[in-house]
């Protein structure tokens, strides 16, 4: 639609030779096939090229692998895109996520609770640090990189408060020299650990199921829900969304609800895996979230988060990672990698859209 | 260069001998500061205290300065290089006796280090080179800690076998291990590294798991994975069980934690055995060495805290379930007798 109009608004303008305005519009519509579907093509060529170079790439396990290795960071970014299509950003998601995996591993070890207990206190604590990052920055008005950043310190903090600086696991000396007997439930394990028999026995991952499920569950809300469309609208314009009678304020809130609720579930499961609370600040998960995100922009040639290209942007870094390890590349060729993907993908964005024109 | 610390290493192993040897006839007699300890104040300067290698390492400070009843002060700038100079500096205002450097930048931190030398401040360093001929270096064995390890696979395995390698360059510990894994790979030609991967990103076990899931994809024939540091071998546990390897991949690391004791015993674990320095154990010979240097004794320049090897078969013969376990029933690990003159308390 958009297309066409811009193409006729082209011809208009040269009408005095009809051969270049011809050549335009076709020179446009094959830019805008690059930019629709280009990311997606350079993802078939990268797994076509890896399939070929890389032994044993080319395998369901392979692929199911994919999906668990960017699970943890994938559910993440989700939240960060809901955030990001607020015109806000959350830079707490990384310490969310490592505070999630300690209350986790606190209420199990060390005051004995059950996996629901557990999951329970960690859904909790992600709705709380939401709520409070939405309240900063919505009534405070403290910006967004600000309200987060403080909280991510904070959470960075904060964790190491009740061990005295420990990583929890079962048979820890805690600070008054007695020893904890909690252990990490089964339950809880299974989370992280439990495969599904689907196709092949003992194939699908806890993990992936959750990440599809929850990619599926916000690109749904974002899309085709009212409220989704409203915090699109809160994104683009806050002054006339709210003139239009929206509650902006609530939305933005929700927002950072989202992605606290989210941030806390990837740290649930990275507990899982891993079967203890590990002491860490959790940049890297934050850095990898919010290059997903950003890739996400220049999927399908939008230009805007959406929660479809932030899922392919995980999993773009995914197989670009396995591919490379499995051909041993060193860990620094791959961070380069990474950050030439993003920057690809941002000039995707920023530079051939015809939309931030 | 290697030369001449060589040779200072032997002269530190016969200034050793012969103090201890000195010490006995003096035996139980505390000699000159020490007849009051009271009076006697340390400084302990911190780089890195988050984790916890580094909060054992901190709690053997604390019991070994009890012991001796010095007056303890601690230090911590957070991973701040600047910071820490400051921190000796302060340190040098406060009047301290003895100063232990723990960690840190070489360049940032050797001045500093210098001025406190000037100052007649007794000091000592662990973990960090200060290039300093007055100051003894405190140091956990990273060679001896790989070549342990390394040995107990050779036992178990083997001399060939397709090996996959855990390695991140650029950190000192991991590039001194290095050194031993390519020695190793010299000598025994049957070692075939078809693999070499790692990753600092933390949560580091979860990074290195995916990457470990990947290796493991494309060679699945690996038999041993070398792992130099117990949060690459967490890693790897993790991808060989996720990839239904456990049986086939022996994994070989050094360092140890109550968790890792945990994942060495889970039952089938891949993770066979570990070698590993009591960080409480570094943390009372730099206080053991401040001490002597106090006394007017000479620790020697190179002060060597030995590693212990901690086989799976070790802890479930003798059901060990943490590190206080560990040090009860594997007294090797529990102690090491370096640093000690017979008038030496211990903790």
């Amino acid at each position: 639609m958009n297309k066409t109009t811009t193409g006729t608004a082209m011809a208009s303008e040269t009408s005095l030779n009809s051969t270049p305005a011809l050549q335009n519009v076709r020179v446009l519509t094959l830019r805008d096939h690059a930019m629709r579907y280009g990311f997606l093509a350079l993802l078939f060529g990268l797994v076509v090229y890896f399939s070929i170079a890389a032994d044993g790439f080319a395998s369901p396990i392979s692929a199911v692998f994919i999906f668990q290795s960017v699970s943890i960071t994938g559910i993440l970014a989700l939240g960060v895109t809901a955030t990001l299509v607020v015109d806000g950003f959350d830079l707490s998601i990384g310490s969310v996520a490592t505070t999630s995996m300690m209350t986790s591993s606190y209420v199990m070890v060390v005051l004995g609770g059950d996996a629901t207990s557990a999951v329970l206190a960690c859904l909790a604590m992600g709705i709380l640090v939401g709520l409070v990052n939405g309240i900063l920055i919505v009534y405070m008005r403290v910006p967004d990189l600000l309200a987060t950043l403080g909280m991510m310190f904070l959470l960075v903090g904060l964790q190491r408060i009740p061990t005295q600086g420990r990583s929890i696991a079962t048979g820890m000396t805690l600070p008054d020299g007695t020893v904890a007997t909690g252990k990490f439930s089964l339950e809880f394990l299974a989370l992280g650990r439990h495969r599904f028999d689907v196709f092949l026995p003992n194939f699908l991952p806890v993990s992936v199921v959750i990440l599809v499920v929850l990619s599926i569950l916000i690109w749904f809300f974002l899309e085709y829900t009212r409220y989704g469309r409203m915090m699109y609208a809160v994104g683009s314009n806050e002054r006339a969304a709210q003139l239009a009678g929206a509650p902006v304020r609530v939305y933005k809130i929700w927002a950072y609800v989202i992605s606290g609720v989210f941030a806390s579930i990837g740290g649930i499961l990275l507990a899982a895996r891993i079967g203890r609370g590990d002491i860490a600040s959790g940049n890297n998960l934050l850095l990898d979230a919010v290059a997903a995100a950003l890739i996400g922009f220049a999927v399908l040639g939008v230009a805007k988060p959406n929660a479809f290209g932030t899922a392919v942007g995980a999993v773009f870094v995914g197989v670009l990672l396995q591919g490379l390890t499995m051909m041993n590349a060193p860990y620094y060729t791959q961070d380069f990698v990474k950050g030439a993907v993003l920057v690809v993908a941002l000039v995707f964005t920023f530079a051939l859209s015809r939309r931030s024109r | 260069m290697s030369f001449s610390r060589r040779i200072l290493g032997k002269m530190a192993i016969g200034l050793l001998a012969v103090t201890t040897l000195s010490g006995t006839a003096f035996a139980a007699e505390m000699p000159k500061p020490f007849d009051k300890p009271g009076e006697i104040k340390i400084a302990l300067v911190r780089y890195l205290s988050t984790g916890d290698f580094f909060q054992a390492y901190l709690a053997g400070v604390e019991a070994q300065s009890a012991a001796l009843g010095v007056d303890l002060r601690i230090l911590d700038s957070r991973q701040d290089a600047a910071l820490q100079a400051d921190m000796v500096d302060q340190a040098i205002a406060l009047g301290v006796d003895g100063i232990i450097i723990q960690h840190g930048l070489t360049e940032a931190i050797k001045d500093a280090a210098q001025r406190a030398v000037d100052a007649g401040i007794k000091v000592v360093a662990f973990d960090v080179n200060v290039e300093n001929p007055a100051i003894p270096q405190i140091e956990q064995s990273d060679r001896d800690l790989a070549r342990l390890a390394l040995e107990q696979a050779i036992t178990d395995n083997g001399e060939s076998w397709k090996a996959g390698y855990v390695y991140v360059a650029g950190i000192a510990p991991l590039d001194r291990r290095d050194e031993t894994w390519i020695e190793f790979k010299k000598r025994y030609s049957g070692i075939n590294e078809v693999a070499m991967f790692g990753t600092l990103d933390n949560p580091i076990a979860n990074s290195v798991a995916n990457q470990a899931r990947s290796v493991l994809t494309a060679n699945p024939d690996i038999q041993v994975m070398f792992a130099p540091y117990d949060e690459f071998a967490k890693g790897v546990k993790i991808a060989v069980d996720e990839a239904g390897l456990t049986s086939s991949v022996k994994i070989y690391s050094a360092d140890i934690s109550t968790s890792d004791i945990s994942a060495m015993r889970e039952a089938g674990s891949a993770w066979v055995a570990t070698a590993a320095t009591n960080p409480a154990v570094v943390g009372q010979v730099s206080v053991r060495a401040l001490a002597m240097l106090l006394a007017g004794e000479d620790p020697g320049h190179n002060v060597i805290v030995p590693p212990t090897l901690i086989t799976q078969s070790q802890l479930n013969d003798n059901d060990i379930k943490n590190m206080q376990e560990l040090s009860a029933k594997l007294p090797q690990f529990a102690h090491a007798d370096v640093a000690m003159p017979a008038w030496m308390p211990l903790p």
